[in-house]
């Protein structure tokens, strides 16, 4: 088989486990005596190991096993979670993560796991745990005996095997379904409800998922650990409806080695396939419970794996394509209108209707929901508040808010900055929020959400502010304000000062407690992403970071102009508002020009002096047509020489020779082929 | 055994240059150029080369020679070098053809005008017809373009 082609699907399909690991075991540590949690990870880690052992990476399938040694033992009641356990699992996890990594980066997978192996494997020996007589008889599970093929994996008959040293009963149940039984799912389901009220089930033949989805035909198999008798288990199966036969047979030592070992190719099958179906040994009303909710989950999950993975770089060539087909279309309709036939007229409108609905589609296909970053920021900041002994809650809202996959790619790194900012410097510790009579626990809010053509994305604290009197120190010290201005400033000004480029270094940190730690670096990477940063801060109340982010990078709505025979385009979401102005109404201010708008002065700028325009010149006109734009508060107007209209643009980059040409943040393609470039307003206003 | 090159060949006044074969991802007729404000006058502007913007340089206008003027025979040669995506404007592109790397000389100091540093070497083709190869990384060396005057408001 060549693994090469399945390599992709496996790492794709492993970072969903990850993932889901992370996340539950997340869970679990808020609420440690959910045993459904262990259950979904123990089904994660399982498949994990069962596909890392297919694709033959060895040391990641070993070390999966040894989490769900250690695994079992707490969803089976024997071992319970402390701070222990779950940093080594965590670490566990961690190791994975870096062994899929290293694959995804062409590497073997291999690293030496041997001190966190230990560890793990001193939990399930109980050298560490208190309850030594329910951990030792795993033990031997770990063992390195090779999977040599059989109805069971080696975990399911180690299982098995040891349930029969401490005197349990283990059963083979084999049950027929009559000819005409009409839901034969719901009637497996029924014997498993039976089954698992009197013991534990620990593997059936086919799997639950395909009994689930009725992939059998009339008979099934289950093996089982048991408190009642065999006869008890018969009468009991039969109680159900349209059961036409149940075998069960009482399991030795050596029929269970025989079943394991024979010598059936299923092996492989059973072991990535099956996803056990265990509850604990205790028939709680909360267990059954549990099970149904893990049924149910087991078939959303069908329904949500109806998506297929595609390459962001077939997206970008498809939305390439599109836009070629686009100038095509504004060609032919051209031509049309010369041609003036009126089938080839509807045809082509025809075409223009569906190329816009397949722009839509194209765009959409691009939107990737924020979870996707936001989903490995609960570790993170676990971690962190762990590292410094606080506590933190961490709240995220909006987490299905769709951005475009390139924005997505870019937000990653901002967004830790400013979390561990907010969990470093913003948060106190537990002794402080006590002496300030606030809760023991800090609060992080993680929220995302769309506000008209933008993505909002904030965080914000409940911690101790900024101190802006030690900035504004700080700030007048390094330079970067003036001290006769520092009383002009603004509260808000001043807490945009930690985002100054010399705020930054290391000797600050210690100052004005870290505040602005890389923090420039923060708000390049959102400015170059066409975003926007904000603080607020309450000293003593805590400080919210905004972050504005474009919905796409793609495309955006912009108004395109004239400057002689060239043309332009000025983003939308920087224009305040287009006008005529008379020659007579500009003032001069130092020899600057200036217009009055809305009771304010602002400067003028002609474009086409700085742009070197060779077919346009204002100074010929009487009236200026001008865009009035902003950065922020500030505003500016510059001269143009004719509108054209507003339009969606695709944005191009200018490519790495040219970047960072002033007063020009891309292109795009106009509709008759021509590339038009796109003026960045930023740039135009200091 | 000496080791076969294939290059581009092309026209730029009155010399022949080559390019690797491989650094070229198209040979393209002259189309139209959009100006890029506040850059050296040896960039003419952009292209759109199906739906990718593509600055394009005047070759001859980065070697300091004499611009000529376009016409049916000029070219816009696209070479990606170190990602970078550029076309440059010649003013024929006629011929590819095998050389022997064996006949490459290392450049002398001064060849038409042109700095040393831009060339790989001089190959010998024939009796009598040289070609100047190029050293496209130090053509598109980013760090030696005239600094870009600061937009003043």
């Amino acid at each position: 088989m060549d693994m090469n082609a399945y390599l992709s699907m496996f790492i794709d399909e492993s970072n969903d486990h990850l993932q889901a690991l992370n996340d539950n075991l997340m869970r679990l540590e808020n609420d440690p005596e959910d045993i459904s949690i262990v259950q979904d990870i123990f089904r994660s880690a399982h498949t994990l190991k069962g596909m890392s052992a297919t694709m033959g990476y060895e040391d990641l399938a070993s070390l999966t096993h040894e989490m769900e040694n250690v695994l079992d033992l707490v969803r089976n009641n024997k071992l319970k979670m402390d701070s222990f356990i779950f940093d080594t699992l965590f670490k566990g996890l961690d190791a994975l993560e870096k062994m899929v990594q290293d694959i995804v980066e062409g590497g073997t997978g291999k690293a030496d796991v041997s001190a966190i192996v230990a560890d793990l494997v001193k939990i399930v020996k109980g050298d560490y745990a208190t309850d030594t007589s329910a951990t030792a008889s795993v033990t031997s599970a770990s063992g390195k005996t090779n999977n040599s093929g059989g109805i069971l994996d080696q975990f399911q008959s180690s299982v098995l095997k040891q349930s029969i040293e401490s005197g349990h009963q283990v059963f083979y149940v084999k049950v027929t379904l009559t000819e005409s039984c009409v839901l034969k799912a719901a009637r497996s389901y029924m014997v498993f409800d039976v089954l698992e009220n009197s013991g534990e089930i620990v593997k059936s033949e086919p799997s639950v998922e395909e009994l689930e989805q009725e992939k059998f035909d009339r008979s099934f198999t289950v093996f089982t650990i048991s408190q009642i008798s065999s006869d008890e288990i018969v009468s009991k199966i039969n109680k159900i409806s349209e059961i036409e036969s149940v075998e069960v047979s009482l399991l030795d030592e050596d029929s269970l080695a025989a079943l394991s070992y024979s010598d059936t190719p299923t092996t492989k099958n059973s072991l990535s396939e099956s996803t056990e179906l265990t509850s604990s040994k205790a028939p709680s009303p909360v267990a059954q419970v549990d099970e149904k909710k893990n049924v149910k989950q087991g078939s959303q999950a069908a329904v949500a794996n109806r998506t297929i993975r595609v390459d962001i770089e077939r997206l970008d060539s498809l939305m390439n394509l599109f836009s070629e087909m686009l100038i095509d279309r504004v060609r032919l309709e051209q031509l049309a209108s010369e041609i003036k036939r009126n089938d080839l007229s509807e045809t082509i409108e025809h075409m223009a209707r569906v190329s816009s609905d397949l722009q839509n589609i194209v765009l959409k296909l691009r939107m990737v929901p924020v979870d996707t970053v936001f989903n490995r920021f609960p570790r993170m900041i676990r971690d962190l508040a762990k590292s410094m002994d606080k506590k933190i809650d961490l709240v995220i809202t909006g987490a299905d808010t769709e951005l475009d996959r390139t924005v997505i790619d870019e937000i990653g790194d901002p967004l830790v900055h400013l979390l561990r900012n907010s969990v470093d410097h913003g948060i106190e510790t537990t002794s402080e929020r006590i002496a300030a009579g606030k809760s023991e626990t800090g609060t992080v809010h993680l929220r995302a959400f769309h506000s008209g053509n933008h993505v909002f994305i904030e965080v914000e604290e409940d911690g101790k502010g900024i101190n802006k009197d030690k900035i504004l120190e700080k700030a007048i010290s390094k330079g970067i304000v003036k001290p006769e201005d520092a009383s002009k400033l603004s509260d808000d000004e001043i807490h945009m000062l930690i985002f100054a480029a010399g705020f930054s270094t290391a000797d600050v940190i210690s100052d004005i407690s870290g505040r602005g730690v890389g923090l420039d670096v923060v708000r390049t990477k959102i400015t170059s992403l066409g975003g926007n940063v904000a603080v607020t801060s309450v000293q003593g109340k805590g400080t919210k970071f905004s972050v504005q982010l474009p919905l796409t990078l793609s495309i955006i709505s912009a108004m395109l102009i004239k400057l002689g025979d060239e043309k332009y385009a000025v983003p939308l979401s920087s224009i305040v508002e287009t006008a005529i102005i008379p020659k007579s109404s500009i003032l001069s201010v130092h020899g600057n020009p200036m217009i009055k708008f809305r009771n304010a002065v602002i400067p003028l700028i002609s474009l086409s002096n700085l742009f070197d325009s060779t077919s346009f010149n204002e100074q010929l006109e009487d009236e200026h047509e001008i865009i009035v734009i902003h950065k922020g508060e500030k505003w500016a107007a510059i001269i143009i020489d004719e509108f054209i209209g507003q339009s969606e643009i695709v944005l191009k980059s200018l490519g790495k020779y040219m970047k960072n040409i002033s007063g020009i943040s891309g292109a795009t393609i106009l509709g008759d082929g021509q590339v038009a470039l796109i003026i960045d307003p930023n740039a135009l206003i200091k | 055994m000496a080791e076969e090159l294939k290059v581009i060949v092309f026209g730029l006044g009155n010399e022949e240059y080559g390019i690797e074969v491989d650094k070229v991802k198209t040979i393209e007729r002259m189309s139209p150029i959009t100006r890029v404000p506040k850059t050296p006058s040896f960039i003419k502007g952009v292209i759109n080369l199906r739906g990718i913007v593509v600055p394009v340089l005047n070759l001859s206008g980065r070697f300091n020679l004499p611009e000529t003027e376009a016409t049916e025979h000029t070219r816009i040669i696209v070479v990606v070098v170190n990602d970078m995506e550029v076309g440059f404007i010649v003013d024929a592109a006629n011929d590819v053809i095998d050389i022997d790397t064996s006949t490459i000389d290392s450049p002398p100091e001064i060849v038409g005008g042109i700095q040393a540093k831009y060339l790989d070497g001089i190959a010998k083709i024939g009796e009598d017809r040289l070609l100047i190869m190029l050293n496209l990384t130090e053509v598109l060396n980013r760090s030696e373009l005239v600094q870009l005057e600061q937009i003043e408001v």
